[in-house]
């Protein structure tokens, strides 16, 4: 019971920081990747396992294409459908800007509560 | 939910289908695109591993079938919230009835009508030269060949006229190609390609296209032109009043009846009064046009769910086979 609460309140968290992570992933990214690339560089950069399931992000992304912050380009493949490879532009880069003050704002908003709380109980943080 | 957790990617791909029954076709078409580039992927990465066991790790990698169908069908709802500019609704009838000029759908309609003579006659000269140069070729080696490009090339142009219908319509249409999948063999492949209804289809849709697109053009450009001129011709009568320009030697009525509607005067206002009503109606027709043959299209150029879970079948024993 706690696993599958665990897992919704995930979910829920996960809404718009996908989007987020997927923008800013690609802004770092010197060269376009496609979907299966960025879902290992997501879970590789946390032991393998990614907070959210891999099969999310496609829809994301191709919300963000839609909404021109991403451009994408198609590339034929060998071992499967051809693959769709995605950049940012520069439209999701100020994109990508506002949301990370809007994401740090809420971080540091959520932090005093949680870390006050912490520190009443006498844990540390 | 934990039904026969898939074991291969066609088992997988046919789950995901069956989540996502019901939903939008194209948006189906997408999610099994972007969920076969990936298992694909995936499987292709761990060569050491068998598919089945690559594919026993997936639901904590990638996502259950039905995990994947929800973000799909989330992401689609939340997206089109987004995107779609919040119309105001005009309440009374009247209001409804005029109110088809603040609909941008309605101009894109029209404009696409206009359109479809020329991309009509594109359509069917491809798909004529290529039936007619695959007939002719049929006799030599190259015949088989060519009739294929003309098949695979006439897929991408289905995903362009696709697009360009999501573009003018605003209904959703395919934004990734069908995949065959390159688990059965060449041959195989082909045989699936021509079992297709959809090649027959769209084959049909690309012929049908010159006659709709002139009946579309016809349409749009007699309604602009006729309603245009009812509108201006008011105009253009209180000019020539105020001395701007002469109309002496333009007979704009020879035998109106009955003659006192002309004498009175007003014949001219009454025209451009109907002048507009009829620009309305055509704004309406061109957005119920412009829908009527998104759906049409949709049933020409998208597979139907049906038949494609039936092609998955024919593939996965084709595998079973090998």
């Amino acid at each position: 019971m706690d696993d599958t609460n665990d897992r919704k309140f995930q979910k829920e968290l996960n809404g718009g920081l996908v989007g987020l992570v997927l923008l800013a992933v690609l802004a770092e990214s010197s060269e376009d990747l496609y979907g299966y690339e960025i879902a290992k560089r997501l879970a590789n950069a946390n032991d393998g396992t990614s907070i959210f399931k891999e099969g999310t992000i496609y829809p994301v992304l191709r919300a963000l294409s839609a909404g021109s912050l991403l451009t994408s380009r198609i590339v034929p493949s060998y071992s499967g459908p051809p693959r769709r490879y995605y950049r940012i532009t520069e439209q999701g880069r100020s994109m990508l800007a506002e949301w990370k003050l809007i994401w740090r704002g809420t971080r540091d908003f959520v932090d005093r509560f949680i870390e006050t709380e912490a520190l009443n109980t006498g844990h540390s943080p | 939910m934990n039904r026969s957790a898939p074991r291969s990617i066609d088992q997988y791909l046919r789950q995901l289908r069956e989540q996502l029954a019901g939903a939008d076709a194209a948006l189906i078409q997408d999610a099994l695109y972007d969920s076969e580039e990936y298992l694909r992927a995936e499987v292709a990465a761990h060569p050491e591993k068998s598919e089945s066991d690559v594919l026993e790790l997936i639901a904590s990698t990638y996502g259950a079938p039905d995990e994947v169908a929800g973000a799909y069908l989330d992401t689609e709802v939340k997206v089109k919230a987004a995107m779609a500019t919040p119309r105001k609704v005009p309440k009374s009838k009247l209001g409804a009835f005029f109110g088809v000029f603040l609909d941008p759908r309605a101009y894109t309609s029209l404009f696409f009508m206009l359109l479809c003579l020329a991309t009509g006659i594109i359509y069917f000269v491809f798909a004529v030269a290529g039936l007619a140069m695959s007939a002719g070729f049929a006799v030599l080696i190259i015949g088989v060949p060519f009739f294929l490009l003309f098949v695979a090339i006439g897929r991408v142009v289905s995903l362009a006229e696709g697009r360009l219908i999501e573009a003018m319509t605003g209904v959703r249409m395919p934004r990734r190609p069908v995949y065959q999948g390159n688990g059965s063999g060449f041959w195989a492949r082909i045989g699936e390609m021509l079992r297709d209804r959809r090649t027959w289809t769209t084959i049909a849709y690309f012929i049908l296209m010159l006659p709709i697109g002139i009946l579309y053009f016809v349409i749009a450009l007699v309604g602009l032109s006729v309603s245009l001129a009812f509108i201006a011709l008011p105009i253009a009568v209180l000019f020539s009043q105020a001395g701007w320009f002469g109309m002496s030697g333009v007979e704009v009525f020879s035998n109106v009846q009955p003659a006192w509607l002309l004498d009175s005067g007003l014949a001219i206002p009454i025209l451009g009064l109907a002048g507009a009503l009829l620009l309305t109606s055509l704004m309406h027709l061109a957005r119920g046009i412009g829908r009527l043959h998104a759906l049409f299209a949709k049933t020409m150029l998208v597979a139907r769910v049906s038949t494609g879970a039936a092609e998955t079948e024919v593939s996965g024993e084709a595998l079973a086979a090998r």
